[in-house]
């Protein structure tokens, strides 16, 4: 039985429409069967929508599924269904929820699971995942579901950017960065041969051009878009862009995206015109550093902001640069355009880290946002099932003090899904304690 | 090669115990010494370069102190306590470290490794996950990289006659260490699974020759041993990653059943795959790594389960006919998706052929070994 509790109180309206945006690429996935589309299981950033929306293939977005169950207070029925068949709580709880509900609907012989959040996922018809450098989820889970769904097909695509190398040259490392290219293009041309193989479509590449262009334009909307949060007050904060990140992940190569960071745009400026910021009063301004947060506690948010901490720019989620900042080589090819501009956008932070001896490409984004965003501290929240976005958060934290001064740091435990491993009382008291460390370093610097 | 005044066993053993006694002597006599972590090791490389290959490992005996302070606790338990022991500069004598991409858990660690260690010498190795054709293409291209980066360390010119002696060199010890398993297929074993355990460590902090020649060492006298006829036990096969301590091996031993096989990363999982003696020598390297390695990080596409399934668990069946295994304990650690995520296929699999399974989920720790001796002794229990 899921929690009742009080929602978050939102700041924008964009954020007040996403639960609609995403409850509606749910329905489209169960409807899909009678629109004649065929649904593939999804994965989130890893670039391999634009094929998918071409060719007609209805995403099914799996994290996005166990992100709706967490945040329902409604996953532990799925966690516990995986757990009895020897899925270890350690897992990507992502992961384990949606394998929970695939082995329940399989139980049912295909029937929807009763009281599934908002109609629940259709059944995929192929799994398109990665083996990627983002997390071993994206290639473990579609074999762990391959397990429950025998007949479904699954396409993995290898998806990996350079190593940081602090000793390579500017020669060596750009010779590198186009064998990774290289790859990741093929890998993408696998990708349509596959999805050619299991629609019985041929991919329309005029059509191609037109979504990856539309793509790139979304990415520049978007990094304008958030990059007016940099006005002080903020007009919206992390809490808000873990609802706002919803078209950016999962609509993506659409119109509906598109038009969604348009209306945000128009209503970021309307607030920052009108002085209207997240909290009543803005006092320090943080970077949500790393990691995925507690679906099923965003209102950890609002109690920063009604500390007045507020968050206007996180690493989390915001997986896209401006187009012209990524210098990308000139190419006719679609397909080698997306694959430079997901090779580059790992690896741009790559220059300011070599500039800087000592340093790493992660912590050059924090110290690139804590300065064009003006903030005094970063907060990262450590997820024990993920080792994806949470192992080297300590690190991160050490080399930024060490590159860039004795900045405030705090980091947050728990998880993404499981509710078990997270204590309410416990993280507002180190919210708590975080605030005091910031209100004493902002009365130490009074003049 | 054995010990003058003990036998090749008593050597292993004295390897096994003084983990890297040998490379530290091999390091006084001007030899350099680079280390590498798991099976994925580009081992034929490191011997054609002239270095000595050294697979780091743990200790899990020992409480993890100092490493905490730099990676967290959600990364795989062994990864934890060999990042401990290095920054305890149990590994001071390593010339450099070279960290393939197996997992999550090396993969968002590297930066550390490679920051807080301060080696001389640091590579991080991408292997990609998966298999196709684009993928073997990059798994050559990174096997380049990294060619060209150990010439610049060395010093040395890593030629494709050097390359392919190296092959043939691990590709004869391959051959070797499967002889010493096949002396685990008679009732009973001609070699405990603790003697292996202790062998299969050993030789893996010793240059390709060396460990030929201990292996062989190990082979004659093993086969000098009378076969005692003292009835018949549960065979075993013990199913894991990096199992590189005899702790377990004793708990099964002692609970009145014979270890006569393993798939684990330090043992069949690396020493069943040879390169191909007559390719070109980095198309060798990598279908090895990439195509012939039976890890959990490397996966087909394009497939149904079906399709898929005989490729990815039909070795352990094999292994389960040819040495008649009669139950398989597989151990997985906590927080390792790799393997966490293949246990329900796994088990059905070989459980389909009427071989039961033990699951057990473990650290890297003797700190648990009360509660996985308790399971494994109801397992044994169970299929007697």
């Amino acid at each position: 039985m899921a929690e009742q509790r009080k929602a978050r109180q939102l700041a924008t309206e964009a954020a007040v429409k996403v639960p609609k945006i995403a409850r509606a690429n749910l329905v489209a996935t169960v409807k899909a069967k009678e629109e004649g589309k065929k649904v593939a299981y999804a994965f989130i950033d890893s670039g391999q929508e634009e094929i998918m929306r071409a060719m007609d293939i209805v995403p099914a977005w799996v994290e996005s599924f166990s992100g709706i169950c967490s945040a329902k207070r409604d996953a532990e029925k799925y966690l516990q269904k995986a757990e009895a068949d020897n899925l270890s709580r350690s897992l990507c709880t992502y992961a384990t929820c949606n394998l929970g509900f695939d082995m329940w609907r399989q139980e049912l012989e295909g029937e929807m699971p009763p009281g599934a959040p908002w109609g629940g996922l259709g059944k995929p018809d192929m799994i398109i995942g990665s083996g990627q450098q983002l997390c071993d989820p994206r290639f473990k889970w579609p074999q762990a579901t391959q397990f429950y769904l025998r007949d479904v097909p699954m396409f993995l695509a290898g998806l990996y950017y350079p190593p940081w190398d602090p000793t390579l040259d500017e020669k060596e490392f750009k010779e590198q960065e186009k064998i990774y290219v290289n790859y990741t293009a093929a890998e993408y041309r696998e990708q349509v041969r596959f999805c050619e193989k299991y629609t019985g479509k041929k991919m329309d590449w005029d059509r191609f051009e037109q979504i990856v262009d539309l793509t790139d334009r979304t990415w520049d909307l978007f990094v304008d878009t958030y990059e007016l949060r940099k006005a002080v007050p903020t007009p919206m904060d992390t809490g808000d862009a873990m609802n706002t990140m919803v078209p950016f992940a999962f609509n993506l190569a659409t119109q509906e995206a598109y038009d969604f960071y348009l209306a945000l745009n128009a209503e970021l400026k309307q607030k920052i015109a009108e002085g209207k910021g997240v909290a009543e009063h803005e006092t320090y301004r943080l970077v949500w550093g790393a990691g995925l947060p507690s679906w099923f506690a965003l209102s950890d948010f609002q109690y920063f902001n009604d500390k007045g901490a507020v968050f206007p720019v996180e690493i989390t989620y915001r997986n896209a640069e401006k187009i012209e900042r990524l210098e990308l080589p000139k190419t006719s090819d679609p397909i080698e355009h997306c694959a430079w501009r997901r090779v580059k956008f790992w690896t741009h932070w790559y220059e300011k880290a070599r500039k800087r001896p000592g340093s790493l490409p992660k912590v050059e984004r924090i110290i690139e946002y804590l300065e064009g965003y003006g903030c005094v501290g970063v907060v990262f929240h450590s997820a024990f099932s993920c080792r994806s976005w949470h192992a080297g958060i300590v690190q991160q934290a050490q080399v930024l003090r060490k590159m860039y001064g004795d900045i405030p740091v705090l980091i947050m435990e728990g998880d993404i899904v499981d509710i078990s491993a997270y204590n309410e009382v416990d993280t507002h008291n180190r919210i708590d304690a975080f605030i005091e460390t910031l209100e004493a370093r902002r009365i130490q610097k009074r003049p | 090669m054995t010990e003058q005044n003990g036998s090749a066993l008593a050597l292993a053993e004295k390897y096994y115990t003084q983990y890297g006694l040998r490379a530290r002597e091999l390091k006084a006599a001007g030899r350099k010494i680079i280390g590498y972590l798991t099976a994925m090791g580009p081992v034929e490389i490191l011997t054609a370069a002239g270095v000595v290959p050294f697979r780091l490992k743990g200790n899990v005996a020992e409480a993890i102190t100092r490493g905490d302070a730099y990676m967290e606790t959600i990364v795989c338990p062994f990864v934890r306590s060999v990042f401990d022991a290095a920054v305890k500069g149990k590994f001071d004598f390593l010339d450099g470290l070279i960290l393939p991409h197996q997992c999550d858990s090396i993969d968002r660690t590297s930066d550390i490794w490679n920051y807080d260690l301060t080696l001389p010498y640091f590579h991080f190795l991408n292997v990609p996950h998966m298999t196709d054709d684009p993928s073997f293409e990059f798994m050559k291209e990174i096997l380049r990289i990294f060619i060209s980066s150990l010439e610049k360390v060395t010093g040395a010119n890593i030629t494709s006659e050097a390359l392919a002696g190296a092959i043939q060199a691990h590709n004869d010890n391959r051959r070797l260490i499967r002889e010493l398993y096949a002396l685990r297929k008679s009732n009973p074993p001609l070699i405990s699974g603790t003697e292996m355990m202790k062998v299969l460590v050993a030789i893996m902090s010793l240059p390709v020759d060396e460990s030929s020649a201990l292996v062989e060492s190990v082979i004659r006298d093993v086969k000098q041993r009378e076969v005692a006829g003292n009835g018949r036990r549960q065979r075993i096969m013990l199913i894991g990653d990096q199992i590189d301590d005899v702790a377990v091996t004793e708990i099964i031993e002692a609970a009145g059943a014979w270890l006569v096989m393993d798939d684990i990363s330090i043992g069949a999982k690396m020493h069943w795959a040879d390169a191909d003696a007559s390719a070109e020598p980095v198309h060798a390297i990598a279908e090895r790594i990439l195509r012939k390695l039976k890890l959990p990080t490397l996966a087909e596409s394009g497939t149904t389960y079906n399709e898929s399934v005989d490729s990815r668990f039909g070795h352990l069946r094999r292994h389960i006919d040819e040495f008649n295994v009669d139950g398989v304990i597989h151990i997985v650690y906590k927080y390792c998706d790799p393997y966490g995520f293949e246990v329900p296929a796994l088990k059905n699999f070989i459980e389909s052929n009427g071989t039961p399974v033990l699951y057990l989920e473990d650290e890297y720790s003797t700190s648990a070994l009360g509660r996985v001796k308790t399971r494994i002794e109801a397992f044994l229990e169970m299929i007697a």
